[in-house]
């Protein structure tokens, strides 16, 4: 066995990670390496480590989430008043299925996949994932993704100008951006109602789908295989047990909508009839199909936000999570009972008594381990020595916010009370609620939790309070009118409404809290901003914190952990820092082997850049551009290609040694 | 690996041979054993029985050739559990949503009316 | 593509110890199998809805797909016999049982577009009816994931020829080819019973 040496907790200095020159080295192919100390731009470009990819997922997922938020302030102006007409019919049907699909694919899904990248590895005391080029390709197939499902507004501009028309296929519509919905219904979504923006869709879904399944089995096999010596499973810190159970809930949802869109695919392309109802179609069946996904996406959604609450809270209650694990069975109940109530989205479409009650249970019964997970929260609050630094204040936000969108949920569980809520804005209250107020305040609480590691950068001021009143008040604001609003009858998604039904002042207020809310959004941004430029060095463990990932530089170095820690008990930081003798981190001594580093590659990079021509070309040829079929093969064979060279090139690697850099 | 250490053709220790003369063996029979009820599926729907037990026959059947694939060609019997557990996972999920979805769409939901071309 | 967790961690683990990219293979399989239970029970409903929409037994050849069926389940056999030979570290046996697998393969396919040809000659085709649809697009799938397995096991041959391929090496990734062409098969087995032989009771 190897021998162990006893090492004092690292000082709390900070200092930028030494860049390392990589002498160049040869793949099986013969080419070259990137070098990646060459230049910035390659080196992010190929990079394979789970920290920048971590990071330019967040990146862009903040942008998505401005340009979903964009999307929804033109919504909400366009609802002001009665029968305004800041925006057609049609541009208002784009918008929101724009924003919905946006705010969910392109924006919390990378922020959720952000945290995961950048802190499982270091969580569980690992140098990177199990497969870092894999890692790679999810990132780049998901920038491939989010392209295809936005060119529509390209063509919808040209369109406009009068500089594009389509024909073939799709000849005669106009919607070059999607416009079924982010769920996108049959038969609406066959040729028949919609233009060449469903076929965007599709494509872009696909690509992001393989996205995020690669993704999520790299997590379970790092989080399976590659933990450090101690860390038990039952020691992990909560946030990887729900990346775990969101990993195997992604595995295990996807192929549903990724073979519903297929079908869809297949029915306007080639004319199948899967949901064409001339040809014996059943569009319920896409309802069906796209929910069975559906729902566990949601749970997809919400379980990493549940994982960061349960690092915060005891990180500033100086507590140790109340009922670690029966929070985290509560995550695995939730998650495996969320593929057993698909139906509740369809409570109004003549299921039949037997399975309208069966669903009806079962999506009461789900409330139950939620309900257990927030009163382990509160447990955990109570009794502790509370510190309202700014990660706790969106914490506690998150706590009572989707509590509030839990009500209401089980509301809608009701069936009967959901055949009067079904598709009005009670709906659109009810998912806010738990989206905005909870996701979204839980990924704020991690983003002023986790960047002073991630940039070794402290935040500067008490902006994040003006920040947690102005989101806070805003969504508020935003949504609880909208609860009366659907309540009142006012149905969703149609782009204006008439006088006299009583919605006017309801809508004027949720317009104004929705512009209250941008403004709390847009100063995150000037706050990280701020940060990022001008703050003090934060420390490796600015929060006195309680987990593994505090335990290294900040930013941690590019190898994590210069030696392997051996994990001696569950919160390994705190029990090192206050825990008994026995109780201290100690590391494995490598024997001079040095770490091994995974080597950079283009090859991720380029097979993801072939998923952009099979999209585009596959999209395209229905809106009856030219020699499109034959650019969607050409982006297949560079997938394949790409493929193929990672395989050839193999995995390379280098060695680093810490202990003869810092003599 | 060093490319000192590079060994083009290393031989099993003994032990390891033998454990794979016997799985040869298993292979064998289990090809042989999923030649034949390949063989009786085929002549079993041919045959004047009850319509429920030749289904529940052919049911039978294909679960034994599936779980045998899965067990010995595949090697899971031999493998850890949490690999039994991932697939088992992966199945039930399958097998109940989708039992589910079938009892929920029936013919009576179907506009008959509507569908022009069959 | 590699892991970080061979050479250097092997000693004092926490991890579950099972090659990673075996558990990656499974975790394929099981997402695999949810794709493939959506697109066997879209057939099964729409049979079910409609039973009287169209009669396959007037196309079916069940001699034909009984003979596929059986050199696909011989084929599984073969690739667990290369398995064991990369095992063992014999080239020899490994390169002679994955010809075996591809040829296999091969006449499996062959089967397949004979199929689909003389369905298509007798009228039914992707856009006829529901059950065009979701045979086509069942059985095409599968029949896709049967050709990128050759694909696969082709390039294995081909790569066992330049030396770098023994029993420490690559046992793992033959392995996990051979997990990938058995899943293949069990999911025809699956179709065989379920979309061929029900249809005749």
């Amino acid at each position: 066995m190897s021998q162990t040496e006893t090492e004092t907790h690292a000082p709390a200095t900070t200092y930028a990670p030494k860049t390392h020159v990589l002498k160049p080295e040869r793949s099986n192919l013969g080419a070259l390496r990137p070098d990646h100390s060459k230049s910035v731009l390659i080196d992010w470009l190929t990079t394979v480590d789970h920290k920048k990819i971590g990071i330019m997922y967040g990146a862009i997922a903040l942008f998505f989430l401005f340009v979903g938020g964009l999307e929804a302030l033109i919504i909400r102006t366009q609802l002001i008043v009665p029968e305004n007409d800041l925006i057609s019919a049609q541009r208002y049907n784009q918008l929101f299925t724009m924003h919905g699909t946006t705010m969910i694919f392109l924006a919390v899904m990378p922020l959720n996949s952000a945290f995961f990248n950048y802190l499982i590895p270091l969580q569980i005391g690992a140098r990177d994932v199990a497969f870092p080029r894999i890692n790679a390709l999810s990132l780049w197939t998901f920038v491939a993704g989010a392209l295809v499902i936005n060119f529509g507004w390209l063509l919808q501009a040209l369109q406009m100008m009068g500089l594009f028309e389509a024909s073939g296929a799709t000849a005669g519509m106009t919607d070059m951006v999607p416009a079924g919905g982010w769920f996108g219904y049959a038969p609406l979504t066959s040729t028949d109602y919609t233009g060449v923006g469903t076929d965007f869709w599709i494509m872009g879904l696909q690509i992001l789908g393989v996205a995020s399944l690669t993704s999520s089995m790299n997590f379970i096999v790092t989080i399976l295989n590659m933990r450090a010596p101690g860390m038990k499973m039952m020691r992990m810190p909560v946030f990887t047990w729900m990346s775990l159970v969101v990993a195997f809930l992604i595995v295990f949802a996807f192929p549903a909508i990724t073979v519903a869109l297929g079908q869809l695919l297949f029915d306007r392309t080639f004319g199948t009839n899967f949901f064409n109802v001339a040809g014996g179609g059943q569009p319920i069946l896409w309802q069906h199909l796209f929910w069975i996904f559906g729902h566990p996406e949601v749970y997809i959604l919400v379980l990493p936000a549940m994982g960061i609450i349960s690092e915060v809270l005891p990180a500033f209650s100086k507590k140790p999570l109340f009922g670690y694990s029966i929070v985290i069975f509560s995550g695995a109940v939730i998650g495996f009972l969320g593929f057993a109530v698909w139906s509740h989205h369809m409570f109004t479409t003549g299921l039949g008594k037997v399975a309208t009650a069966a669903f009806s249970l079962l999506t009461m019964a789900i409330a139950v381990p939620t309900g257990v997970k927030i009163f382990n929260w509160v447990g955990t609050l109570w009794g502790g020595r509370v510190r309202f630094s700014a990660p706790m204040i969106f914490s506690l936000g998150f706590v009572w916010m989707f509590m509030m969108g839990g009500f209401s949920g089980i509301m809608h569980a009701a069936a009967p009370a959901d055949a009067q809520q079904q598709d009005s804005y009670f709906v659109i209250a009810h998912f806010h609620y738990v989206i905005m107020g909870g996701i979204f305040l839980a990924l704020v609480s991690g983003i002023y939790y986790w960047v002073p590691k991630m940039f070794g950068k402290m935040w500067k001021g008490n902006l994040s309070t003006w920040v947690a009143v102005l989101v806070v008040v805003g969504l508020n604001v935003t949504f609880f009118p909208m609860h009366f609003l659907g309540l009142l009858g006012m149905p969703r998604r149609t782009h204006t409404y008439l006088e006299g039904f009583g919605w006017e002042s309801y809508n004027l207020v949720c317009t104004i809290g929705s512009y209250i809310l941008a403004i709390g959004i847009l100063l995150l941004l000037v706050d990280l901003i701020r940060c990022l430029r001008s703050g003090e060095p934060a420390g490796d463990d600015p929060w006195d914190a309680r987990t593994l990932e505090w335990a290294t530089t900040s930013p941690p170095q590019v190898y994590n952990f210069a030696k392997t820690p051996i994990i001696p008990a569950r919160d390994a930081l705190w029990s090192h820092k206050y825990g008994p003798e026995g109780q201290k981190i100690t590391y494995e001594d490598d024997h001079g082997h040095g770490i091994h580093m995974p080597s950079n590659s283009w090859m991720p990079l380029i097979a993801s850049v072939g998923f952009i021509p099979l999209g585009l070309g596959m999209s395209l040829m229905q809106a009856g551009v030219p020699y499109m079929g034959y650019f969607a093969i050409f982006g297949l064979l560079t997938v394949g290609i790409g493929i193929a060279l990672w395989a050839i090139e193999g995995p390379g690697g280098y060695h680093l040694h810490p202990e003869e850099d810092a003599a | 690996m060093s490319e000192a250490d590079y060994n083009p053709l290393p031989v099993a220790p003994e032990a390891h041979q033998d454990s794979e003369t016997e799985k040869y063996h298993t292979f064998v029979n289990l090809a042989l054993a999923l030649a034949a009820i390949t063989g009786v599926e085929l002549v079993l729907v041919y045959l004047p029985f009850h319509d429920v037990l030749i289904f529940s026959l052919l049911l039978a059947l294909s679960l034994f050739k599936f779980v045998a694939v899965i067990a010995w060609f595949m090697h899971l019997i031999y493998d850890k559990l949490i690999l039994t557990l991932v697939f088992g996972t992966g199945m039930a999920i399958a097998t109940g949503t989708f039992v589910a979805l079938g009892f929920i769409l029936s013919r009576s939901n179907v506009d008959m009316d509507a569908i022009t071309q069959f | 593509m590699s892991d970080t967790a061979t050479a250097t961690h092997d000693d004092g683990h926490a991890g579950l110890v099972i090659e990673n990219k075996k558990l990656l293979m499974w975790l394929f399989l099981g997402s695999d199998c949810m794709f493939f239970g959506t697109l066997i029970s879209t057939h099964l409903i729409y049979r079910k809805l409609y039973p009287e929409a169209y009669d396959p037994l007037t196309v079916y050849d069940l001699e034909l797909t009984s003979f596929s069926t059986f050199i696909l389940l011989m084929s599984s056999f073969l690739m667990a016999l290369a398995v064991s030979a990369m095992h063992k570290g014999e080239l020899k046996s490994f390169r002679r049982n994955t010809i075996g697998v591809i040829f296999f393969g091969l006449i499996f396919l062959a089967c397949q577009v004979y199929e689909f040809a003389h369905f298509t000659n007798e009228g039914l085709t992707l856009s006829t009816n529901t059950f065009g649809s979701t045979f086509y697009l069942m059985t095409g799938t599968h029949g896709v994931h049967v050709a990128i397995g050759i694909f696969w096991l082709l390039c294995m041959y081909f790569y066992s020829y330049t030396g770098k391929m023994d029993a420490h090496e690559s046992a793992v990734d033959v392995e996990v080819a051979g997990l990938y062409w058995h899943f293949v098969d069990i999911v025809w087995i699956v179709i065989f019973t379920a979309v061929y032989l029900i249809e005749y009771i």
